[in-house]
């Protein structure tokens, strides 16, 4: 790839979650080894044999999701006050979006199915690209805007659009990230699929045996180093770039050798110009599926050679359950503020590791090291698959 | 704005189109220039009402009997049109796979699948939840099922930017391309009808009530359905396999802006067209659909342009959403001309305008 015109740099992070609507508290409970999974009681649905979640404590608004107010949210934290000034269209918005309005969409269903009109206001369709716009509106951005639904890794696509664009010279300034509620369809879904845990979910653990679902937001800053150095930000992370690929294997299962992925992770490797041996840190996808976690172990082998013995490992899963289209950027949240404390949080709950994931999964305690370079992963349903590269930021 | 490089033109050498009129370009073209709306009673499945519904849609010997059953409307549509963009370009897809990205936009991809899922499941519980409806409840299901299909292996994206998500794919495809990410670019626009998304915009007295949607009249349009297909790469690397481009993408341009006022849109609108260029037209695709949200902006476009050639509205004849903004760019390329500027209106979010130059009809 093209070496990019600027370096782009992560000068904002808010984070609202299962764990605690704001950054600092969800890392200070991240790292002291809580989870913000409990019982189900977002919805209603006693057939579903799994009742467990990661819920936030807020709940929607009229006319306002929960999607769109825990993305509102993420970013005025993200923002810490900060109102940018400059031209509105080099400012630009990309999220990544998963169930975003079809919650407001099943409950119109479901009135239709009852014999009822429904409320069939323009705005009960609740189109994803709802938050994308409620975002621009906060921040006063007339640029380049783009939602992205690629299912499970919406956000780190996302992620990696905004820092193509600053990169490319064309924006001043992007928000990126994911905000994603429980619905019926999702929770459904996967438990038709049989991909859920009934008990707490464990990442990498031999005896694994699913999912749960959660939800939250979190937003991130972006900016050309030089911008974020003239107006004196603090610099979390440097963004070096990103890889995408598909399978072109199966609709809903992962390569079982991690073909794709592998591929994501050298294509990040390859953007961001940097040497696997550089990497301490993978902010892994490790949904806790029998499927995936393997496959994304060996992916790591196979894109990071030797240097994968050495790299620490962690699912950002086991905290808040799997936040689907937001879960890219819960997980680059994870990396970011492990580069910045150089410390890595824990894997909950991973007391068996599975021989087929021998790699340093952080079990259940956070680990200071080193940590120079960060990877995180998504993937996705049609065997899509997204790797994002960080750096520490050192003052440089 | 994106305006490639001298040196990284990009052209357009594939075309694969599935619309209301029916499959491929002549008769999608031959639907154009006769001017007439291709909207039909809904069938059964689909509710009562008019839409722009693909029948006369054949993937007969081109999707395997097996693999059709198990694919949503938009990825049905997808396939086609790629069979015939990659057919139109003359490439065969699986020896490059790695260095072939795709970008879907699409408003209503996943929908159809999340309906017929959460009916039986709102109605009998987890019994009632089919497990083979559930993959194609997300909006990416299409391009999972095109990579399977055509060996895919590079970078994809799929966009939900309401009326306009296929031009923010375009976007998305023209940066990886000129990033040198890839060689050559899929970028498909796809919808399928389904009950529920009548019923909304019944509920929400969007839809035209009695007739055809009449761009300007502001009496509500009508849901169409349908997948376009468009083969991008660089000029050089067209010309280095014999390939003859249909249509050079000399710029891509769009603005949003933060109130989503009808001024805001407008202000947004003519600047995207602004930053493409003043030069003389000789055709122009425009975005009205029949819903005054969307046709006073192009009615604001004429007035204040009035050299420039009257406006073909795509979606007056073939519908709103079938392509998310997909066929308009189709349209643009359904006739020869040397500048052709698309503008394409959105209800809120990103407003785009794209100018096409060199179009041809038959490049070989």
């Amino acid at each position: 790839m093209n070496r990019p015109l600027n370096r782009i740099v992560v000068t904002g992070l808010g984070i609202v979650s299962s764990l605690a609507l704001d950054r600092e508290g969800t890392w200070s409970a991240m790292l002291e080894g809580k989870d913000g999974l409990g019982p189900l009681t977002r919805l209603s649905l006693p057939l579903e044999p799994a009742q467990i979640a990661g819920q936030v404590a807020m709940n929607p608004a009229r006319h306002q999701t929960l999607c769109e107010r825990t993305a509102l949210r993420a970013l005025d934290e993200a923002l810490d006050g900060f109102q940018p000034d400059g031209l509105p269209d080099r400012i630009g918005i990309f999220q990544g979006a998963g169930t975003s309005g079809l919650p407001v969409a099943e409950a119109f269903l479901e009135e239709r199915l009852a014999g009822r009109r429904g409320r069939a206001t323009e705005s009960a369709y609740q189109s994803p690209s709802t938050v994308t716009d409620a975002l621009a509106r906060r921040l006063g951005a007339s640029g380049p805007r783009g939602t992205v639904m690629n299912a499970c890794s919406s956000s780190l696509l996302a992620l990696g659009q905004a820092w193509e664009r600053i990169a490319a010279g064309e924006l001043d300034l992007a928000v990126a990230g994911g905000a994603e509620s429980l619905c019926r369809t999702t929770y459904a879904g996967f438990s038709c699929l049989k991909a859920m845990d009934p008990q707490k979910c464990r990442p990498f653990s031999r005896d694994r045996a699913g999912l749960n679902l959660g939800e939250g937001a979190v937003q991130i800053v972006l900016e050309p180093l030089d911008r974020a150095k003239t107006r004196g930000a603090a610099i979390y992370a440097e963004v070096l770039g990103y890889g995408a690929t598909m399978d072109a294997h199966h609709p809903t299962a992962p390569h079982p050798e991690g073909d794709g992925a592998a591929r994501a992770l050298a294509m990040a490797l390859r953007a961001g110009h940097l040497e696997a041996s550089e990497v301490d840190l993978v902010s892994a996808h490790g949904t806790a599926t029998p499927a995936n976690d393997g496959a994304e172990c060996l992916a790591i082998r196979r894109a990071l050679g030797k240097a994968a013995a050495s790299v620490s490992v962690t699912s950002t899963k086991s905290q808040f359950g799997h936040t689907l289209g937001a879960a890219g950027a819960f997980g680059t949240a994870a990396a970011i503020l492990a580069l910045r404390d150089q410390v890595v949080s824990p894997t909950l709950r991973l007391e068996d590791p599975d021989p087929a994931c021998d790699l340093d999964c952080t079990p259940l305690e956070a680990k200071a090291r080193r940590v120079r370079a960060a990877l995180v992963n998504a993937f996705a349903f049609g065997g899509n698959n997204v790797s994002l590269l960080l750096r520490r930021w050192e003052g440089s | 704005m994106t305006v490639p490089p001298p040196d990284l033109e990009l052209v357009i050498t594939g075309l694969g189109l599935v619309l209301p009129c029916g499959d491929g370009v002549k008769i999608a073209r031959a639907s154009l220039a006769s001017g007439l709306p291709c909207f039909t009673d809904l069938p059964e499945s689909l509710g009562h009402g008019h839409g722009g519904v693909c029948t006369s849609f054949n993937p007969t010997g081109i999707i395997p009997p097996m693999q059709l059953r198990r694919l949503d409307r938009p990825s049905r549509f997808a396939w086609v049109a790629v069979h015939q963009a990659f057919q139109d370009a003359a490439l065969d897809p699986k020896p490059i796979g790695e260095r072939v990205a795709v970008a879907v936009g699409t408003m209503t991809g996943g929908s159809e699948a999340s309906e017929a899922f959460m009916r039986p499941y709102l109605s009998r519980g987890p019994e009632g939840a089919s497990p083979l409806m559930f993959p194609n409840s997300v909006a990416n299901a299409a391009s999972g099922h095109l990579a399977l299909a055509f060996g895919l292996k590079g970078p994809s994206a799929t966009f939900v930017d309401r009326e306009n998500a296929t031009f923010t794919a375009l976007d998305q495809a023209v940066h990886w391309l000129l990033a040198g990410l890839v060689e050559v670019a899929l970028v498909i626009g796809t919808d399928g009808l389904f009950p529920l998304l009548f019923d909304i915009c019944r509920g929400a007295g969007m839809l035209a009530r009695h007739g055809d949607p009449e761009v300007g009249s502001g009496r509500g349009f009508l849901p169409g359905e349908g997948a376009q297909a468009f083969l991008l790469e660089s000029r050089v690397h067209a010309e280095a396999r014999g390939a003859r481009p249909r249509a050079l993408l000399r710029a891509l341009a769009c603005r949003s802006t933060p109130d989503n006022t009808r001024e805001g849109r407008h202000r947004a609108l003519s600047g995207a067209i602004v930053d493409l260029g003043g030069a003389p037209l000789d055709r122009r695709i425009g975005g009205g659909n029949g819903l005054s949200r969307l046709d006073t902006l192009e009615s604001l476009l004429a007035r204040s342009h009035p050299d420039w050639p009257a406006a073909v509205h795509p979606k007056g004849l073939w519908g709103e959403f079938g392509g998310s903004g997909g066929q308009l760019f189709a349209a643009a390329l359904l006739e020869p001309a040397e500048r052709v500027l698309v503008t394409a209106p959105a209800s809120s979010g990103a407003q785009y305008a794209a100018l096409l130059e060199e179009v041809s009809l038959d490049p070989r």
